[in-house]
């Protein structure tokens, strides 16, 4: 009984540390928790919930082992590449943003492909094959805008950053119909649930008649969709692309993939931890602004953070038998 | 007359070098539990294969109710209404039991999955086919071995189409009383009518639950007995190896046991799955450790290898206490472990028998520290020919040896080095009988040799017919120590399961 309350323990241990760290920030930081901060925190939250959407969904379709399982590490880079080809349309070329968006989703989908192709036929793993995309992802990118920031001032872009929908900011409320659609599609669909199998146990889909390898393939394709669906959040936010937008993204979305775990009863990553996940980490981020601490540490503390809930993750698994 | 559920006529099917199967033939009839017996390499798995449209068979047909399969795929002999519950039990821990049964077969709305139907319908498949009440919402990771094994059954069978069902090895992670549960479960589909074939190297199995047994010897079928009864074990074996074998196990050989003990544990506990467990090994002598799956056996085994921690009372070496904070300290001290898991702990699969049976003694064989491949072949060739491994060649993977092979392997290994305490867990869990007979032989030689051997056993023959003494493990806990001279099976099985009523 002793050893099961402990495993219960270092589950949880991850959102204690969060919780805790909010409750730290609400003493020492004046009006953090007001509706006006609350409002922040899920603008900030934002480009880092849909990427992670992609990255929950390829980690549930290859399984949570980090080396032999699902990730994605390229989804920031592909969101920052899609940003990148839309800006470069819409501004530099004055084309409409509808333009820019299709052909972003066009170098998207192809990026999913070749990652798809990467792990299901040369079967390397996930974690070496997207990791190499993602550096060649940035490469064409920083080609697209010669490293140079873009602004962006399309009106459509400008009221997902300004706009309200029924009292409620409009990137908030177009995430949340988003992430809502990706909750049907993956927990409450025939077709997300053999992907949660085979991410469960491959023999066991296999046995069961899943075709394994089309789930796997359309994992990473959903990703780099998720890629590309953040482009647009991407562009609102900064009023444009500036390189290295994604260096960010990146650690954010592992932080809150991850972390979202612990939130889940079952103990896995799933889309709703994700998304909470995410929101956390904003909070967490800006309440650290809030309390004026010099901006140089967060990365420490951020980087440490991740360590930590990939540590207590490992130490979970290893004690639950 | 009424048709066989399944007729497999004259099923050959050869490899490069090996007629796996030759004019194989089989017959189940409907409402029958029909048991397949035979040694490794008999052409039990081969003739599965071929019945799930894995292998295809280069001649002979396979009949369902009288209809010939014309095709044979697996998606065919689906349709025919022909399940499969593997050994392995294929189920994602962190899915729930609804979730588990409707894996790949889920059923769907116009608002998405209709959930609540699906764990209704799973919970009264379990309950009124399977006699079980398991929650539809339960996690697989919380079940005990005989419900997961219950679910996986269900998930084969809830789409009411099946009528011939293949058990490959059910029973291997269950103990006895999930064992009952098991056969409980599978009588209640006998009632229902529905045809099945029931694989297990458990004779005592076979003979208490199947009404009739086909024998498998050399990819043939050798022997079909029409009755069964508990005590048609000795017949099954002798038409598996087809020749009178004397007895299973060695005679005792002149046995000199030490007086001080050389490795003991004093009033020991791991802080969760045994405590106050005292024993002694003595240089010479066979010790079992008896005990239903989590009795905390294991356990005890594994702290003895140094790979779970001890947290009370001590252990000690030749009299001198000694703590082991992994398994190479416990190796340089000269104590062993045959894990039970020797595909996954025991051997590296993808290395060939040589280099397994040298990983262990590389120092011996290196000079200047380097390999030397001509010493090292030398040896592994003297101890295949040693241990009768086949095939006889060092060079061959250890992944495509048959189980016994494997365990003779592991075995091999430690014979290899100067080891003096051999921890043996389920030695021949997976193991055909004639390989077995020889791995018995082996400890007696270990033992005679001046060893020190425990046996950490589900198999209570085992148990009485290799150790000296036995201790019977109960919630953690050593519940009394017996001698094996004159033992019966089933008193040991009354102690391992409390059905004397002793308290636990």
């Amino acid at each position: 009984m002793r050893s099961l309350t402990l495993t219960r323990l270092v589950g949880i241990a991850p959102l204690l540390i969060f919780v805790a760290m909010l409750a730290y920030i609400g003493f020492n930081a004046p009006n953090f928790f007001t509706v006006t901060t609350a409002d922040l925190v899920l603008k900030q939250s934002i480009p880092v919930v849909v990427v992670s959407l992609g990255l929950a969904i390829v980690v549930m379709a290859g399984g949570d082992d980090i080396v032999a399982g699902g990730i994605d590490l390229s989804i920031p880079s592909t969101a920052a590449l899609a940003a990148s080809i839309t800006a470069l349309l819409v501004t530099n070329m004055n084309q409409p943003l509808i333009v820019g968006l299709l052909a972003a989703l066009a170098a998207a989908l192809a990026i999913g492909l070749v990652n798809a192709l990467l792990v299901t036929r040369i079967n390397m793993t996930p974690l070496l094959a997207t990791l190499a995309s993602s550096v060649a992802i940035v490469g064409i990118a920083s080609v697209v805008t010669s490293s140079r920031r873009i602004n962006v001032t399309d009106p459509a872009i400008v009221f997902i950053r300004d706009g309200c929908i029924l009292g409620i900011s409009a990137d908030v409320v177009l995430v949340a119909i988003l992430v809502f659609v990706a909750f049907h599609l993956i927990h409450r669909t025939r077709w997300g649930m053999n992907m949660q199998a085979v991410g469960g146990s491959r023999d066991a889909a296999e046995i069961s008649g899943i075709p394994v390898k089309r789930f796997l393939f359309s994992s990473f394709v959903l990703a780099a969709l998720a890629g590309w669906l953040a482009a647009p959040f991407v562009l609102a936010r900064g009023s444009g692309v500036s390189p290295g937008v994604e260096e960010n993204l990146l650690i954010e979305m592992v932080l809150a993939t991850f972390l979202g775990a612990a939130f889940s009863p079952r103990r896995v990553v799933t889309l709703w931890g994700a998304v909470l996940g995410a929101i956390l980490v904003a909070a967490v981020s800006i309440g650290f602004k809030s309390m004026g601490v010099n901006v140089f540490w967060t990365g420490l503390i951020k980087g440490s953070l991740i360590l930590i809930v990939v540590a207590l993750a490992a130490v979970s698994s290893r004690t639950r038998t | 007359m009424t048709h066989a559920a399944l007729v497999m006529k004259d099923i050959s099917k050869a490899f490069p070098g090996i007629q796996a199967l030759d004019k194989a033939s089989l017959e189940v009839r409907p409402g029958e539990i029909h048991g397949m017996v035979g040694e490794n390499g008999a052409g039990k798995s081969s003739i599965i294969k071929v019945l799930a449209g894995i292998y295809r068979a280069e001649s002979g047909t396979i009949f369902v109710m009288g209809k010939p399969i014309e095709n044979i795929t697996p998606e065919a002999v689906h349709a025919f209404g022909i399940r499969f519950i593997h050994q392995e039990l294929h189920l994602v821990p962190h899915f729930t039991v609804t979730e588990s049964v409707f894996m790949g077969q889920e059923t769907s709305g116009p608002f998405g999955l209709r959930s609540r139907d699906m764990r209704r319908r799973a919970e009264s498949f379990l309950k009124e086919t399977l006699n079980a009440s398991i929650s539809g919402g339960a996690l697989i990771r919380d079940l005990g071995p005989a419900e997961r094994k219950l679910v996986q059954i269900a998930r084969a069978l809830i789409d009411g189409q099946a009528r011939i069902v293949v058990f490959d090895e059910p029973t291997a992670p269950l103990s006895s009383d999930e064992i009952a549960q098991l056969f409980q479960a599978i009588r209640a589909l006998k009632a229902r009518g529905i045809a099945m074939l029931y694989v297990s190297h458990y004779l005592k199995e076979i003979t208490e639950i199947c009404d009739r047994v086909t024998v498998f010897r050399n990819g043939r079928d050798v022997a079909r007995f029409e009755q069964i009864t508990p005590q048609s074990g000795g017949e099954l074996v002798s038409a598996m190896v087809g020749r009178e074998l004397g007895e299973l196990y060695p005679p005792r050989g002149e046995r000199t046991v030490s007086d001080a003990p050389v490795l003991a544990l004093r009033d020991a506990g791991d802080g969760a799955l045994f405590e106050g467990v005292s024993l002694e090994l003595r240089a010479g002598e066979i010790v079992g450790i008896a005990g239903l799956v989590g009795s905390g056996r294991s356990a005890v085994v594994d702290t003895l290898y140094g790979l779970r921690k001890l947290h009370a009372g001590g252990m000690e070496l030749d009299g001198k206490p000694v703590r082991f904070r992994s398994p190479a300290e416990a190796v340089a001290k000269g104590i062993v472990l045959v894990p039970r898991d020797r595909r996954n702990d025991g051997l590296v699969l993808s290395m060939s028998s040589a280099e397994n049976i040298n990983i262990a003694s590389l120092d011996e064989i290196a000079r200047f520290w380097l390999e030397s491949r001509k010493r090292a072949h030398i040896r592994a060739e003297r101890q295949i020919a040693d241990l009768d491994i086949r095939p006889v060649d060092p060079d061959v993977i250890a992944r495509n040896l048959s189980g016994g092979n494997q365990q003779k392997l592991v075995l091999g290994r430690w014979l290899a080095t100067d080891a003096r305490v051999f921890l043996l867990d389920e030695p021949t869990v997976g193991v055909d009988v004639g390989a077995r007979v020889e791995i018995y032989a082996l400890i007696e030689r270990l033992v005679e040799q001046g060893a020190a051997v425990l046996i950490s056993s589900s198999d209570p023959a085992e148990l009485i017919g290799t150790c000296d003494r036995i201790l019977v493990m109960m919630r953690g806990r050593i519940a009394c120590e017996v001698d094996a001279g004159g033992l019966a099976v089933d008193e040991l099985v009354a102690l391992t399961t409390g059905a004397n009523g002793e308290a636990a």
